[in-house]
């Protein structure tokens, strides 16, 4: 980086951020998405890879492409507008899951962001394209971002999609960007659609998670896990009460998440949700300590210690064939593949990328097929 | 790829070789009876084709692209913004044909289906299995599930239940080479970029849909609906914000005006209060005991603001008696007048009373008939200008008017269209909600996908919205 | 010239449709071929852009207007309340009148002047019945075999008009009846069953003897100018009747739209009452028994001209109910089953397709009976069902039921 030219270089260090550990010749925290874009643009223009930084709970994930300059969404914090009577809320990517959740529960609403991904940020959580359990109630965390402001991989500030609950305007683009781990630019600014929490939670421990989810009529989450089978219910006391007894099984008050699978290599399971029970069997096969399995999802999460590569490549041509995939989340230096056979619109994808990120720079190699 | 030709066969006589001569048109009859759908503008196609199968498809697209002709999709024709009128000179690929329903998957609720396949048919085939396709727009007993992929639709349910997107968990398209590939599946997060979520609501700009995986839901153990009258449409909106703002999504909360009332119950005979300046039409659905008590909030929230009359629907047939009345608006409206005019907007739900006196002022100030059908949960207008365009310059003052009652919702924090797309219609509008940055970036989707933009020119984005020249092919 | 007749499709009868394309669902042509062309809607566009004078009549839109069945389902589904059948009337009219060749002359010929002609009917018929005794219709080429799905004509050939029908008692009332072109001899004994009927309820009945056809094929066919002959003669014959009873849905469909095709039609369509809606209503104030003798279950169709153009649906149900059995529904949409008057003879194709959709509906069922109250569907229906499934006219039923418990 020593051909950087002068003005790139004042430009980063005027933005330098102290607070963040990362090895990185550049850590920089712009404070609003315009400086965010001049970063981009600068990056651009010269070639350098840039990555991006939320919290830094999936770091040690082995899916961060090592880079030159680090964008931290540090000063990007803050609440814009929550409209509780209109259940959005317009928040900044740099902003905590926690942070929000907490401000918001005082008009007993909910972003229905994951329930354990402590310490991450809206913006990482976003880009990664992560869902709670109760997605199953709620849809998954991409139908609830309404809009997007965005510092494209060109150096652009963008906005897209629209700040009410309904819209049919324009291309998806909080769509596009979620889930899409970087590698088109920086989330900036998001609006969400929110949920009002049910009056009332339980859950309840029970026997056969399948059997369960298609006796209950809309339950929150129906997870079986290596700890157990829990089924998350919401609404009146009395529903509650009569929903219990279709399940059998003894309800707690509330809602009691299982511990998140940490662990230095984590693979996923994303399969149609009738295959769960087979991916939960391969899962364990493959040794895992740990899992946890969405029933009607169809997302297996499990932790290993270590992985026999030909099993693993066999779980994998499993899982392709049924539509699904395996991925890996954390691979502990394993330097598994991380994603498996590529989509069959890897070409429009590659030319989605181009138009986004022309020169590249953005968490090069992140995606799926070397992207 | 581009296919040379040689043999001196024109691209009609190509394409009847292809598909046989009933299923090709070229007569002027027909292309003027494509010429449009259920929206204002209209287009001229050289072509209409009626494909059965996708590798039809495949082959239309490969030989019109190579023609270098536009191509146009088309479902039902039931769309309200122009997304199916068809460019001149384009190829207009009619999809009622493909009309197969797939692979039901009970236990995962999805089923893959043809893009012809009609809304309210999916799920009345779906009655045994206790499922539905949430998605209901008021055309649903007309309108493809291809079309709803295309505009995004919406309908009463999505104000619970979320637009078409959130119930289209993959499509295979066919794409400008002619192409065929599935984008997303049932499996969940799918790795790569979400090209799924971008093909709903692309009107057809990014490829040709012509199969859907759609999310089915179940059917709700109880439904309660309710059609409560007030005698002022201020009392009716202030109920709406009022229900939402006590954190209750309702299934549905839909609104009449007094106007609007008069024109359906012509029709319907559904007993509607004639005479009332405003019905809302509210349903909850869900386990019985939870409803109840949903059911008495809106009810008491209702009398607080003044409702004259609540009725509660005590079976299956006026149930659907009190919908078919709300679905049947649009058609409705040309007992007053032989045309209309209709408007999308959404805005924030605590801006709806204020945007709404507004959009009542404009039309008082351009002295039009004004019919009003909301869904009024999501904040999403329908005001609807009633008219006979055969009046010297009433086109011009609709338009006009209308424009106003466009930027009365943009000024509130709204947006142009909730469910009906942009097509032609909303196209010069875009730049009133997006920036020149915004629309080049829209553009840059729509360039990857298509870089010689053939499929569906004109639509959703307005001329020049790429702010650099394309790169050479 | 865009138009030549007085029959044709006025500007402000096409401006009331606003394109929303809800008729397309219930459209029969729409549902087989998925084209535009072959919707209500695609129709009335092609009638616009002649309207308009962007095209002229010529043999496409003579096509796209001859594949609809006039079957008017498409009417019940518009919430604009556009009057397509009528419509559809005159743009078949203009296609008469601007492309005159041998099927427009053989169209006039046969259902604008020889159905209007007892003799001619009669002589027709004659051989019909000749030909069934001598078992030859089953070699009759293509679609006019369908003759074999007809019911034996009775030879000699009877006639209705002219006659009169007294009560046991002093009647109530007196009613006119129709007798129409081929009803008479083709289905004498749904005549009967309703004079019965109608007797046991305590009515004279009349057959004015100078009626004719009612002019409801001369009118879909194209044939306009005959057609408002038929009209006027039947406004002549039926004066002074206060009710004149029909028992075909075809023909008081057509006899309810008089006010379109003579002077002082509207006045006798006021007056027409199909034998359905009559008999149910005289069921319904106590005027004819119900007979209970359990439920036996019957399939139910519905001609397109009582459900959808008179939005006849429950009286045919609650006349059944009231002979002794619980009609069981097959089609909740009530499609055209294809018979379609002509149409069966004009397009056998979709007519076929439509026949076979309908057979299906009807023993998916699995039962022995079906009932349906038009001669035209009857036929359809037999030619398409598997043997041993009944076809039965409602009103003949309860004439059995009532004559056995009386």
């Amino acid at each position: 980086m020593t051909t950087l030219r002068s003005v790139t270089r004042e430009l980063f260090e005027r933005m330098r951020d102290e607070t963040v550990e990362i090895d990185a010749e550049f850590v920089v925290a712009p404070s609003s998405l315009e400086e965010a874009a001049a970063v981009l643009a600068a990056a651009s223009a010269a070639a350098i890879p840039v990555s991006f930084y939320g919290a830094g709970t999936r770091r040690d994930d082995g899916g961060t492409a090592p880079a030159d300059v680090v964008v931290t969404s540090n000063r990007l914090n803050r609440i814009v507008d929550w409209k509780p009577d209109d259940l959005t809320v317009t928040v900044e990517a740099g902003v905590a899951i926690e942070t929000l959740e907490s401000e918001i529960v005082a008009r007993r609403q909910t972003a229905v962001l994951p329930e354990t991904a402590v310490g991450a940020t809206i913006g990482g959580v976003i880009a990664a394209g992560i869902s709670g359990y109760r997605r199953l109630r709620y849809g998954p965390t991409r139908d609830r971002v309404l809009q997007v402001r965005v510092a494209t991989g060109y150096g652009k500030v963008v906005s897209g999609g629209s700040p009410v609950v309904k819209s049919s305007t324009g291309y998806g683009l909080p769509r596009l960007f979620t889930g899409s781990l970087g590698s088109l630019g920086m989330i900036g600014t998001v609006t969400l659609k929110l949920w009002s929490q049910p009056l009332t939670a339980a859950t309840v421990e029970i026997g056969d998670a399948a059997a369960a989810l298609q006796g209950i009529y809309r339950p929150l989450a129906v997870l079986e896990t290596s700890e157990g089978s829990f089924v998350y219910l919401g609404g009146a006391e009395s529903q509650i009460a009569s929903q219990v007894r279709r399940v059998g099984g003894d309800p707690h008050p509330g809602l009691i998440w299982p511990e998140p699978i940490t662990g230095p290599l984590r693979i996923e399971f994303r399969v149609s949700a009738p295959f769960v029970p087979a991916a939960i069997e391969r899962a364990k096969h493959l040794g895992a300590s740990r899992w946890i399995a969405e029933h009607g999802i169809g997302r297996v999460e499990a932790g290993l210690d270590d992985v026999d590569a030909e099993d693993f490549a066999a779980a994998r041509t499993w899982a392709e064939s049924t539509g699904g995939v395996l991925v890996v989340t954390a691979d502990a230096g394993t330097g598994i593949d991380r994603w498996g056979t590529p989509p069959a619109s890897i070409e429009i994808q590659r030319r989605i990328k181009a138009v986004f990120d022309p020169a590249g720079i953005c968490n090069p190699g992140i995606m799926p097929g070397g992207m | 790829m581009r296919w040379g030709y040689d043999d001196g066969m024109d691209l009609a006589a190509r394409l009847i070789e292809l598909l046989g001569a009933t299923r090709v048109h070229t007569h002027p009859i027909d292309r003027l009876i494509y010429a449009k759908d259920s929206g204002v503008s209209s287009g001229d196609p050289a072509i209409v084709v009626l494909p059965e199968t996708t590798e039809e498809v495949a082959a239309i697209v490969r030989m019109a692209a190579g023609a270098d002709m536009p191509i146009v999709a088309r479902g039902a024709g039931t769309g309200l913004a122009g997304g199916a009128v068809p460019a001149s000179g384009s190829v207009l690929v009619v999809l009622t044909r493909m009309n197969a329903i797939y692979d039901v998957d009970e236990i995962g609720r999805t089923a893959w289906v043809g893009p012809g396949v009609i809304n309210l048919d999916l799920s009345d085939a779906l009655v045994d299995q206790d499922l539905h396709f949430a998605p209901d727009p008021s055309s649903q007993q007309s309108s493809t599930i291809g079309g709803n992929v295309g505009t995004n639709a919406g309908g009463p349910h999505c104000l619970a239940e979320g637009s078409t997107i959130a119930h289209v968990l993959g499509v295979e398209i066919v794409t400008v080479d002619g192409d065929i590939m599935v984008l997303g599946g049932a499996a969940p997060d799918p790795p790569g970029y979400d090209l799924r979520g971008l093909i709903v609501g692309s009107e057809g700009t990014l490829g040709i849909v012509t199969r859907v995986l759609v999310r089915l839901t179940e059917n709700p153990p109880d439904v309660v609906t309710m059609l409560i009258s007030f005698d002022g449409i201020g009392d009716a909106a202030r109920t709406v914000s009022d229900i939402i703002g006590s954190g209750l999504v309702p299934a549905a909360l839909e609104m009449m005006d007094g106007p609007m009332i008069e024109a359906v119950e012509n029709f319907v005979h559904a007993g509607l209060p004639v005479g009332a300046g405003a019905v809302l039409l509210a349903e909850v659905v869900g386990h019985p005991a939870g409803i109840a008590a949903e059911a008495d909030l809106i009810r008491e929230i209702a009398v607080a603001n003044a409702a004259t009359d609540i009725r509660t629907a005590t079976d299956e047939d006026e149930r659907a008696l009190l919908w078919k009345g709300r679905k049947s608006a649009f058609g409705a409206v040309a007992q007053a007048a032989p045309d209309y005019y209709l408007n999308d907007t959404v805005v924030p739900r605590t801006r709806f009373v204020e945007v709404l006196d507004e959009i009542c002022a404009i039309a008082d100030r351009y002295d039009l008939r004004l019919l009003n059908v909301f869904h009024a949960g999501d904040g999403n207008f329908h005001p609807l200008i009633s008219f006979d365009a055969s009046e010297q310059g009433m086109s011009e003052k609709v338009v006009a008017a209308s424009h106003e009652m466009v930027h009365a919702a943009i000024a509130a924090g709204g947006t142009l269209s909730g469910e009906h797309g942009i097509g032609i219609e909303k196209r010069d509008l875009m730049s009133r909600v997006f920036s020149v940055d915004d629309l080049d970036a829209q553009a840059r989707v729509r360039e990857a996908f298509d870089p010689e933009g053939l499929l569906n020119p004109g639509k959703i984005l307005p001329e020049g919205s790429r702010c650099f020249d394309r790169p050479a092919t | 010239m865009a138009w030549v007749t007085d029959f044709a499709p006025t500007t402000s009868e096409l401006d009331t449709c606003i394109d929303c394309g809800l008729c397309l669902p219930v459209c029969p042509t729409f549902r087989v071929t998925g084209d535009e062309s072959a919707s209500p809607r695609g129709r009335i566009a092609a009638m616009r852009a002649v309207d308009r004078g962007l095209i002229g009549v010529d043999d496409r839109f003579a096509e796209v207007m001859d594949l609809c069945l006039q079957c008017r389902a498409c009417e019940v589904a518009c919430p604009s309340l556009v009057q397509f059948g009528r419509m559809m009337e005159g743009a078949r009219a203009e296609v008469t009148a601007q492309l005159p060749d041998w099927k427009a002359f053989a169209t006039r010929t046969v259902f604008g002047r020889a159905i209007a002609s007892r003799s001619a009917v009669v002589l027709l018929s004659w051989m019909v019945g000749v030909a069934q005794r001598a078992h030859v219709t089953g070699v009759l080429p293509g679609a006019v075999g369908k003759v074999t799905a007809l019911r034996r004509v009775p030879l000699p050939v009877p006639t209705t008009a002219g006659h009169e029908w007294l009560p046991d008692g002093e009647p109530v009332g007196t009613v006119a009846f129709l007798a129409g072109c081929v009803m008479d001899q083709w289905y004498s004994d749904v005549h009967v069953a309703v004079i019965q009927v109608l007797r046991t309820a305590g009515y004279r009945v009349v057959a004015p003897p100078n009626q004719t056809c009612c002019g409801a094929l001369a009118a879909h066919e194209g044939a306009a100018y005959d057609a408002a002959k038929m009209a006027a003669r039947n406004v002549d014959a039926f004066a002074g009747y206060d009710l004149v009873v029909v028992d075909s849905a075809g023909c008081s469909a057509h006899m309810k739209g008089y006010g379109h095709w003579a002077a002082g039609g509207a006045d006798l369509a006021e007056r027409v009452v199909d034998a359905n809606e009559f008999i149910a209503a005289l069921i319904d104030e106590g005027s004819l028994p119900k007979v209970s003798e359990g439920k036996v279950p019957i399939a139910i169709q519905d001609p397109c001209h009582l459900r959808h153009a008179q939005r006849i649906v429950d009286e045919p149900r609650s006349i059944l109910r009231a002979a002794g059995y619980a009609p069981v529904e097959i089609d909740p949409a009530g499609m055209c089953c294809g018979a379609a008057g002509a149409y069966q003879l004009s397009h056998p194709e979709m007519s076929d397709e439509l026949g076979v959709r309908k057979a299906v509906q009807v023993e998916a069922a699995g039962l022995p009976r079906v009932a349906s109250a038009n001669p035209g569907c009857e036929m359809q229906l037999k030619t398409f069902l598997a043997d041993g499934i009944d076809v039965v006219h409602p009103i003949e039923v309860y004439w059995d039921s009532v004559a056995r418990h009386k």
